[in-house]
Order: C-alpha cells, then sequence, then structure tokens
C-alpha cells in the first residue's frame, strides 16, 4: 500500500468513480438526444404556444453535452476532489499522513494527480459519447477541432482540481472546500462580463467543444489556456505553501 | 538526551500555552508527560512533532525523522481500508527497508490478527487505539509520541494499550502524555509535569515519588516502639513521628538524605529491633497534587 495506491482504492471502494463517470457518460449521451429532439419536447410541454426552433446541428449535440456538464458534472468533480484533497478535515488522519512524510507535497501529489485525472478520464468518455451520438443524430463534426475542445476541457478541468487543492489547504471541512471551490469558479464567469477580459479567462474554455464545432477558430481559446495554466500552477503553489504552514 | 528543547515558547495570541519549556528526555526511556487538561501537553507533543510551529525556543531531537512516530489521542483511519492496509500504508511510509512480514507481526502483538482483514469503520475504540498503536510501531522507531493513548478506553482497552507501550520498553523511546496519572506510574520511568504550560518538575519517577515535598519513612519494628519512637522525636531532622499500630512508625523527616545518614544511628543506642526501614513511596498522584494546587 502507498499513497498512489490509497487514492485509487479511495476511488473504487467509495464509487466515487460511478459517480465521476455516470454524470460525464449520462450527459454525453443524453445532450445530443436532447438538441436532436428539442422541438418535440417543447412540444410536448408548450401546452399548445407554437415555438419555432431551426433545425439542430452538429455543434448544438456538444453545446448541450456542455451546458449541462459544466454544471453538475463540475459539481460533483469538485466533491470527489474535495473528499480526496481535504486530508486535515479529521485532524488525526492529517497527524497520520504529516508524521509520516518528509514534505506535504508527498500527500498532495497523489491526490491531486489521481482526482484530476479520474476526473480528465470521465469528462473525455462523456465527450466521446456525445461525439459519437451527435454523429449519429446531427450529423459529423470536425475531428481536430473537437479533440482541441476536449482538450481545453480537461485543461479547466485541471485548474478546477487544483482549485480545491488550494481550498482543501484553508478550508477546515468538506464542505467549506467545496463552497470556497464553486464561489471562485462562480465568480469567473461574472469577471468575464466586463469588456473583453472574457475571452482570457479560464472559463472561456468550457465552451470550447462546442464553440470550436460551431466555427470558432482553436486559436481563440489560446489566451484563456494560457492563464489557466498559470492560474493553475498558482494555485497548486499556494496549496503546498499554505499546507506546509498550516498547524494541527 | 534523544529530546531537548530550549526555553520554547507557544503563544495564541494573548494566551501562553507554553512558558519556556525545558524538557529533557532520556534516550531508551518511558518519559510520561503529566498535567491536568489545557497544561500544554498535547501543544507540546505537537510542536516535537512538526505539526505545530513554535512561537520561541529551540528543539533537538536526535533521531532520524523517518523514525519519529506519534499517535493521536483518537486515531481516525479511511473507513474503507482494511486494518491490515492501514498498517502495511503505514509501513510503506515508514521506509523501503521495513519487511512487509513487519505488518502482521505487529498486527498480532495489537491482538488485531482476526480482524486485519476488516474494514477499520466496524472497528471499535479500543481497536482503533490498538491498530493507532500497530501502524505507529510498523516502522521500528526510535521515538514515540503517544498523546492520552489509553485515556478514551475501557479498562480492557486500557489494559492491553498500557501493555503495549509497557512491551515497548528498551526497544524505543517513548514520550506519552497522560492525565491517567496511575497508567503513568504503571508504565513510565522518568516523567514530566506541566501545569499551564509550565514544566513543574522532570526527572526519574522514583526521584519525584521518594524525593516529594515532605518526605516520609516508614520503620518496621518489634514491639514496644515507644523508645524508638521517642529517640525519633528527639532527633533535630525528624518533623514528626506517627505509630501507625504496634509495629510501624511514620517519620516525616527534613530531607531523605538527613533520614539517610542519621536514622540508623538514632535508632541503635535504643535497642529497638528494626524489623525494615524505608522511605515511604508516594503515589504519583499525591505529589502530582502537591504540584500542581
Amino acid at each position: 500500500m502507498n499513497l498512489w495506491k490509497l487514492e485509487w482504492i479511495r476511488l473504487v471502494r467509495t464509487k466515487r468513480w460511478i459517480a465521476l463517470l455516470g454524470v460525464y457518460v449520462f450527459f454525453g449521451l443524453v445532450g445530443p438526444l436532447s438538441a436532436r429532439y428539442l422541438g418535440e419536447i417543447v412540444e410536448q410541454f408548450g401546452g399548445g404556444i407554437e415555438v419555432t426552433i431551426p433545425p439542430a446541428v452538429p455543434a448544438d449535440g456538444m453545446a448541450q453535452f456542455v451546458s449541462n456538464a459544466s454544471q453538475l458534472g463540475l459539481l460533483v468533480v469538485v466533491v470527489v476532489a474535495a473528499g480526496s484533497l481535504a486530508f486535515d478535515a479529521k485532524p488525526e488522519m492529517g497527524v497520520f499522513l504529516r508524521t509520516r512524510v518528509d514534505r506535504v507535497w508527498d500527500i498532495l501529489v497523489p491526490r491531486l494527480t489521481v482526482s484530476f485525472l479520474a476526473a480528465a478520464v470521465a469528462f473525455v468518455l462523456g465527450a466521446l459519447a456525445a461525439w459519437y451520438e451527435t454523429a449519429v443524430l446531427l450529423g459529423g463534426l470536425p475531428v481536430f477541432g473537437t479533440i482541441a475542445g476536449i482538450g481545453y476541457g480537461v485543461l479547466y478541468l485541471a485548474l478546477v482540481v487544483a482549485v480545491v487543492t488550494a481550498a482543501a489547504s484553508r478550508a477546515e471541512n468538506v464542505l467549506g472546500v467545496v463552497l470556497i471551490t464553486v464561489v471562485v469558479l462562480l465568480a469567473m464567469p461574472i469577471i468575464g462580463i466586463i469588456g473583453s477580459v472574457g475571452r482570457w479567462l479560464p472559463a472561456h474554455l468550457v465552451g470550447a467543444l462546442s464553440g470550436i464545432p460551431g466555427g470558432t477558430a482553436v486559436g481563440d481559446y489560446l489566451p484563456a489556456a494560457g492563464v489557466t495554466l498559470a492560474l493553475t500552477g498558482l494555485c497548486i503553489w499556494l496549496a503546498v505553501r499554505w499546507s506546509q504552514l498550516r498547524e494541527l | 538526551m534523544i529530546v531537548s528543547t530550549h526555553q520554547l515558547r507557544k503563544e495564541y495570541g494573548a494566551t501562553v500555552a507554553l512558558r519556556d519549556v525545558e524538557l529533557r528526555v532520556p534516550a531508551g526511556s518511558v518519559y510520561g508527560l503529566v498535567g491536568p487538561n489545557g497544561a500544554g501537553k498535547s501543544t507540546l507533543l505537537s510542536i516535537l512533532a512538526g505539526l505545530r510551529s513554535a512561537s520561541a525556543g529551540t528543539i533537538e531531537i536526535n533521531a532520524d525523522h523517518a523514525r519519529v512516530a506519534v499517535l493521536p489521542d483518537t486515531p481516525q483511519f479511511d473507513s474503507w481500508l482494511t486494518g491490515r492496509e492501514v498498517v502495511d500504508l503505514a509501513r510503506t511510509l515508514a521506509g523501503p527497508a521495513v519487511p512487509v512480514d513487519r505488518v502482521d507481526e505487529v498486527l498480532e502483538q495489537a491482538g488485531l490478527t482476526d480482524a486485519a482483514n476488516r474494514s477499520v469503520g466496524g472497528y471499535s475504540r479500543g481497536m482503533l487505539q490498538r491498530l493507532g498503536v500497530a501502524s505507529t510501531v510498523v516502522g521500528d522507531p526510535m521515538l514515540l509520541m503517544l498523546d492520552e493513548p489509553s485515556s478514551a478506553l475501557d479498562p480492557a482497552g486500557r489494559r492491553e494499550v498500557l501493555d503495549l507501550v509497557a512491551r515497548l520498553r528498551g526497544e524505543a523511546t517513548v514520550i506519552f502524555s497522560s492525565h491517567v496519572l496511575g497508567d503513568v506510574q504503571e508504565v513510565c520511568d522518568s516523567v514530566g509535569i506541566l501545569r499551564e504550560g509550565e514544566l513543574l518538575f522532570q526527572g526519574p519517577l522514583n526521584d519525584l515519588l521518594v524525593g516529594s515535598a515532605v518526605p516520609h519513612y516508614r520503620v518496621s519494628l518489634r514491639p514496644p516502639i515507644e523508645p524508638a519512637a521517642a529517640a525519633l522525636r528527639a532527633a533535630p531532622w525528624v518533623r514528626s513521628v506517627e505509630p501507625m499500630g504496634a509495629a510501624e512508625l511514620r517519620i516525616s523527616v527534613d530531607s531523605v538524605e538527613d533520614a539517610e545518614t542519621h536514622l540508623a544511628g538514632v535508632l541503635a543506642p535504643t535497642g529497638a529491633r528494626v524489623v525494615s526501614f524505608g522511605p515511604e513511596a508516594a503515589t504519583l498522584e499525591q505529589v502530582f497534587l502537591e504540584l500542581t494546587s
């Protein structure tokens, strides 16, 4: 048993992998379906009101997946990562780990990495499901652009897990970690309202998976990707620093 | 000394948790750190373990970091791990040199062999405490810090943990914090008494018990005891003489040294038939109350 295997076992035995995979794959399958049949759905529940909806295009399939996954999916990622990274939430467990490693970094790296990889795999599988179903129901998507969109989405998840890591080094419990992270993630789109700042913010990457197939250039997301990378590094640095200074 | 501190101080805002503590823990000893709740025992152990920083002062620990182990008062582990996995994780973290066989060895010592493959979520408090001790000793530490390891246990669980600690004597240095004085008196050979962050006494337990504030001697002799009692009352270093039945005297003396030097000389001319005499061993509780009240 080592700290890497511990994280793997945590995912498996606590069934957290099912929550991650379930939410992304579910929305991957449902998103394009709801885009394809949106007109019929609205007609069914519209109460006689006539609503004209333009025919769905392939990008709409991914847009439906993105809109659902970027909310509930992200929340699941935050909760799962917080459960792993808030190792000081129970001080006795923190003592067990902290007194057995030379540096707190040794505890953080496996938790950070496994949480990110689990979230990334779930997201990629969900995106692939959405891609497949979009291709079947609405038509093909550009291969390079879709892969690039998935890549940007994965990069955004790296930032999400890094924010959780930083929050876990300050908050007293898992709920606190989740709340801090959610507030930070919600604040970003709000800041994006200001002028042209939006294309530099990490939240811009969330829409890449639907934006690129819809015609936005892959390069349009590069500024946000650069900022996201920088912020991810900053959050991890802060997490290490704060964890070192933390007293149990 | 395996652990020594110099002018160690910890402040939480205006509250002083530790006041210039000069801790001296002899290598190989079982050192009992006693004090009332809030005396600073856990704070001191946390600083020694590197879990908190000192406000001032220095710490010297003559043991490799990998061979220093800490057990909190109520150890907790991920509930979905088995007991064996917990100890194996502790073994891995202690270093690659520790053989895998050591896991089963310490589980057996802790009486957890039968429960080793069960999830720790189903363990009782006593089992968790023993699992904590097992995962603490699995790496063959040079220095163990046990924070109130028996305080929350029922008598049987307490007995098991004390036996585990007693078995460590000679294998490692143990710092054992507790407010259960009977436990400290039973397993410790050195003791430090903390009150309000101040180290009031430290040293060998026997020195503390024998050399308590007002030392007493017990003299057992054949009746009649009155001639011996009268001679002792006349000695300038004797504070009082109290008959304890027909064949024993309890003597309050200025110092143990006086009694050791003069007692036999005072008794000899009286013709008393002395069966035995020696210093009265105070209990740690008596001494503790004398020092902390």
